[in-house]
């Protein structure tokens, strides 16, 4: 039970770190109708730039974190300029390449300026590393605070959508692009926004789960792995598919590795991309016409 | 035409078969890297560039031949002149088995399983360790001509350079065939090339399968170039090297392949001291090509020069003259 409950517990805490790695590869998708490839880059870069702020530059944990987040929004429009704007209307091999170049200069970046210190830089949690007991349950304080803070986070972002000027604007074009620009929104203009809200996400989770894991160069991939498998689980364009998938990715994953063994983890989001595109091709919550695929 | 692309091609290979004579052994390990990436790109090239498929497992290809060639002679004990085209047969089945996901997936979902596949390939070659040695990777048994008296690394290399030019001409009668226009016709339209009588598992499975060959062919010589085998010569590093050796060279154009491998390896052997450099390098090659010359530097080979014009080659760079998408020249259409 015990075991169960840590599980259930680090599962639930990856999940939701994978449901923010999720809803930025959907909004971006649902806005723009491609995949960012960088995202996974933007995560582990930013994570970086929360690190370099906090540790090495002592500035305290809720300043980096906001540091980091408008980096990462500003790396996001700064890739929507080069790699998605200019080549929109082309063809999509090339979107997709770009995207990729992006990801890889960020990771060559990244292995230049913080990879030779160490190539496993630990960040210090922000409350104690004691696990305390809830109930029958066992639970590590910083887990609790990265739950709260991606709840925080949906909550957010969810008021954005539902309330903000700029929030419905984005929901209008994802809706119909053409008709928004016919109504007078500048499509362009929420593309950029789109890019640079998705990698704010990712830098939020970023900075989040820094404490609770190893930063690494090579760390992006696999997130952005997991993520993809998460909103391909809840359908790409469904906000609320997303978290739910990123849940469901996280909990499944570590029940495997608990009970299995460790390295069925890395395997989780391999199954869950070939099950769910070839079976199911429009997500768990969609019941909708069927997608292109 | 002195500087058509069979002359210089000609020239080409005429310098690289004296090669032997007066490289140290630093050079003539690159020209061997230099073969083995023309087979890679020449491969990737008729999936990607031709048939249009946005695959992401080739460096699982290049890794699967070479664990294939290797594993076959250390557990079985086969010599390597059966292990090596047995492995690119491995290659090639495994990458025609990649088709069936490509029958119900295209573009960006298409990359992406095709990413987690080729992460799959990878944990197998880490977990698997009863038969693949795990991370540490193994040594293979070391190549001897024995009878022949030649060193193993000019044999190698003349077995490589053989390999290219049987190969390439193998891959230029493909894609000048009605095999290649059936792949282009896939590439610019599934639904018209399907109402064309185009049936798509077949020429989706056929370009997977070669480029899967392709591939496991050069994954045999790197394993026996290397002497050694590991999980992360085939990991999502060599993919991009992959991928930008035909942004570089030209998608759709196999003589493009040739030069963009070249370019690409030099590029990898002037940065070897940093990886995090070569990352940037090849992040950076990816996005300006596809930025500023999309097409690759073919396109400027046969702007300038006489005798370089291929058929069914991609669009890009040079709109002026190519056709509009999914209406190819006549004169290519009719036999």
């Amino acid at each position: 039970m015990l075991l169960f409950s840590y599980l259930l517990m680090s599962g639930i805490t990856t999940g939701a770190l994978y449901a923010l790695v999720a809803l930025g590869i959907v909004v971006v998708n649902k806005a723009t109708g491609v995949i960012n490839f960088a995202q996974g880059e933007f995560f582990m870069f930013t994570g970086f730039v929360g690190w370099m702020l906090h540790v090495q530059f002592g500035m305290n944990y809720p300043l980096s974190f906001l540091l980091a987040v408008t980096v990462g929004f500003l790396l996001g429009t700064l890739t929507d300029r080069i790699a998605f704007r200019p080549i929109a209307k082309t063809d999509i091999v090339s979107l997709v390449l770009a995207t990729v170049g992006i990801g890889f200069i960020l990771k060559g970046l990244a292995r230049v300026i913080w990879g030779g210190k160490a190539d496993y830089l630990s960040f210090p949690p922000i409350t104690s590393p004691e696990p305390i007991m809830v109930g029958s349950l066992m639970v590590i304080p910083q887990q609790l605070a990265v739950l709260a803070g991606t709840i925080i986070i949906m909550l957010i972002f969810a008021a954005f959508f539902r309330l903000t000027r700029a929030g419905k604007m984005m929901q209008a074009t994802a809706d119909n692009s053409r008709a928004a620009l016919l109504v007078g929104i500048r499509t362009d203009r929420i593309y950029t926004l789109a890019f640079g809200t998705g990698a704010a996400i990712a830098a939020a989770a970023a900075v989040l789960t820094a404490p609770l894991t190893l930063l690494y160069p090579d760390i992006g991939f696999a997130f952005f792995l997991k993520g993809f498998a998460a909103a391909v689980l809840g359908g790409l364009t469904s906000l609320p598919g997303a978290v739910l998938g990123g849940l469901i990715v996280g909990i499944a994953e570590s029940l495997a590795g608990g009970y299995i063994h460790s390295s069925v983890m890395e395997l989780s989001p391999f199954l869950v991309i070939m099950i769910v595109l070839v079976l199911r091709p429009t997500g768990l919550l969609s019941f909708r016409k069927a997608r292109r695929v | 035409m002195p500087f058509g692309r069979r002359n210089v091609f000609l020239a080409l290979l005429a310098i690289g078969a004296i090669i032997p004579a007066f490289a140290n052994g630093y050079q003539l390990f690159v020209g061997n890297l230099v073969t083995i990436y023309i087979l890679l790109a020449i491969g990737l090239n008729i999936l990607v560039g031709y048939a249009g498929q946005l695959a992401f497992a080739n460096a699982a290809m290049f890794g699967i031949g070479a664990y294939a060639t290797g594993l076959l002679q250390v557990h079985l004990g086969w010599p390597f002149w059966i292990a090596f085209p047995s492995g690119g047969l491995v290659a090639a089945a495994v990458g025609t088995l990649l088709a069936l996901p490509a029958l119900r997936m295209s573009g960006l979902y298409l990359a992406l399983s095709t990413l987690a596949f080729a992460q799959a390939t990878q944990w197998v070659f880490l977990h698997w360790e009863r038969v693949t040695f795990g991370a540490g990777g193994f040594k293979t048994p070391q190549l001897s001509f024995a009878p022949l008296p030649i060193s193993k690394p000019i044999g190698l290399y003349y077995v490589s350079l053989g390999l290219v030019v049987l190969l390439y001409v193998f891959a230029r009668h493909v894609v000048t065939s009605r095999t290649g226009r059936a792949f282009v016709a896939v590439r610019d339209g599934e639904i018209a090339a399907e109402s064309l009588g185009i049936d798509l598992l077949r020429y989706k499975a056929l370009a997977f399968g070669i480029s899967g060959f392709y591939a496991g062919i050069a994954g045999g010589l790197y394993s026996a170039l290397l002497n050694f085998v590991a999980p992360e010569g085939y990991d999502l590093f060599q993919m991009i090297i992959h991928k930008a050796t035909i942004v570089v060279g030209g998608m759709g154009s196999i003589a493009g392949s040739v030069i963009g491998a070249a370019i690409i390896i030099l590029v990898l052997e002037l940065l070897r001291e940093v990886k995090g450099l070569q990352e940037i390098a090849f992040g950076a090659l990816l996005v300006g090509f596809v930025l500023f010359m999309r097409g690759g530097l073919i396109t400027v080979l046969r702007r300038y020069l006489r005798g370089w014009e291929e058929p069914l080659r991609i669009k890009g760079g040079e709109s002026t003259e190519t056709p509009p998408r999914a209406a190819p020249q006549p004169s290519v259409v009719d036999k």
